[in-house]
């Protein structure tokens, strides 16, 4: 006997987020780091901007730590990297 | 009823040759936890909607991280799997329309590799109606309400928000609470005000609560008839809790059983009292890390004291379990007070505005 069943996922999908235009190079430009805080992190970033600085020719790294470290990066932070030319996030333990 | 007027449902449809065949899609998709799952009919989905009186498309809520909208089609999907009842139903909407609250954090619950389930506790006369069993083996395989309740919380968090193992599921280590994780308070056999009223829903009303909760960490005294003593050996565990896992207060449940609350009630003690005797003896100093191998993350503050809770308020104090024996749980909240238990009355909008003049 044929059973017809119902789809259980969301099908409709959340609205899609627009990545923001990629940089040709990050030379001279402003990159921020959102730190979810935790212990690994610190060495994590302060390699990641050595590399940046040295290799890439970043002018500025800029440190920023949610106050949360499971949710969203508060306002004020979102607020700032506005004007940063790129951002790093989303990295865990 | 909606019956005939009601809108059709939307979802895609998959035609299977029978119930082996539906487990396997549903299996081979990821779409369960693992167990088999009540095959999600046009008739069983429907008759979940008909009891809520829920149009398919009705909006229950929008994820507020993800920005994913849940419509009642399909939790009814979910809870359908799960082996919910139609008069389950209502129950799976509200805790849903609870969790998506800010202050709730599903995302961070769900996807942390801290390893949590979400408790339901369910509260007022919806509880008698759906025969939810609040004494024995409560917690447990207790009956089929809570069971199937629980369950659908589950499911639906696989399915609609992708909370799968290694997916959005990032956890080290789960807990059985993540199969299924409700409980029924036993109003009728205790004095004490039900979980519901103590959190701000009027008296007579059906209503749930979710928390973000680790494993139940189960303690026993029956040795004594001071409520000092036997709270204190709930407030030890909870220390004990803080040392392991997180010292970090937050909301934490405990569920007292009939022996042990029947002691402590006849010593005039009300939910009240429990709440700010914990609160007082739930905390450790910092310094207590360096005993149990936390050491390095002392630094210059042995002497700081951490409660466990942030205020009286925030433990749930819950009346269940069997009749006999001199047991309790306590139940950690997920990473301090990241979380809070958010309580919603069943049937009312979580979201309205009350009405103008």
């Amino acid at each position: 006997m044929i059973v017809r069943v119902l789809d259980p996922t969301h099908e409709l999908k959340a609205p899609g987020v627009q990545p923001a235009v990629r940089p040709s190079s990050l030379k001279g430009k402003t990159v921020g780091f959102i730190s979810n805080g935790k212990e690994g992190t610190k060495g994590y970033f302060t390699q990641l901007e050595r590399m940046l600085r040295e290799e890439l020719g970043v002018a500025d790294v800029i440190w920023r730590t949610k106050s949360n470290y499971s949710a969203p990066a508060d306002a004020h932070i979102i607020d700032e990297a506005r004007q940063w030319h790129a951002a790093v996030t989303g990295v865990g333990d | 009823m909606l019956g005939s007027n009601r809108p059709a449902l939307s979802s895609k449809i998959y035609d299977v040759e029978d119930f082996a065949a539906a487990q396997e899609l549903f299996h081979s998709n990821r779409w369960t936890d693992g167990l088999p799952v009540v095959p999600p009919t046009e008739a069983a989905v429907e008759a979940c909607l008909d009891w809520a009186l829920m149009p398919p498309d009705q909006l229950i809520g929008i994820e507020p991280v993800r920005a994913q909208p849940i419509t009642a089609e399909k939790l009814a999907i979910n809870a359908v799997m799960a082996g919910c009842l139609p008069m389950h139903f209502p129950i799976v909407t509200t805790a849903w329309q609870a969790m998506m609250k800010d202050e709730f954090l599903l995302h961070g619950v769900t996807s942390s590799t801290g390893g949590c389930g979400i408790l339901v506790i369910i509260n007022g006369p919806v509880r008698l109606e759906i025969g939810a069993n609040a004494t024995f083996n409560a917690l447990g395989n207790s009956d089929r309400a809570t069971s199937a309740i629980g369950r659908a919380i589950r499911l639906a968090l696989i399915n609609l928000m992708d909370v799968r193992p290694g997916g959005i599921d990032r956890t080290t280590l789960g807990h059985p609470g993540k199969f299924s994780y409700c409980l029924a308070e036993d109003e009728e056999g205790t004095d004490w005000q039900p979980l519901s009223v103590m959190r701000g829903i009027p008296r007579g009303l059906s209503a749930v609560t979710v928390m973000a909760a680790l494993a139940p960490r189960q303690i026993m005294n029956e040795w004594t008839t001071d409520p000092k003593e036997i709270l204190e050996t709930f407030a030890a565990e909870m220390r004990a809790n803080q040392r392991h896992y997180s010292i970090y207060g937050g909301n934490y449940a405990i569920v007292i059983p009939k022996q042990l609350r029947d002691i402590i009630q006849a010593a005039g003690w009300t939910k009240r009292d429990v709440a700010e005797f914990i609160y007082e003896r739930a905390r450790v100093r910092r310094g207590e890390w360096a005993d149990v191998g936390k050491g390095a993350i002392v630094r210059d503050r042995p002497n700081k004291i951490h409660t466990a809770l942030e205020s009286p308020d925030h433990l749930l104090v819950v009346a269940a379990g069997g009749p006999a024996g001199g047991f309790g749980a306590v139940i950690p909240p997920w990473m301090g007070s990241k979380t809070k238990a958010v309580t919603a009355a069943i049937g009312a909008c979580v979201d309205c505005e009350p009405p103008k003049g």
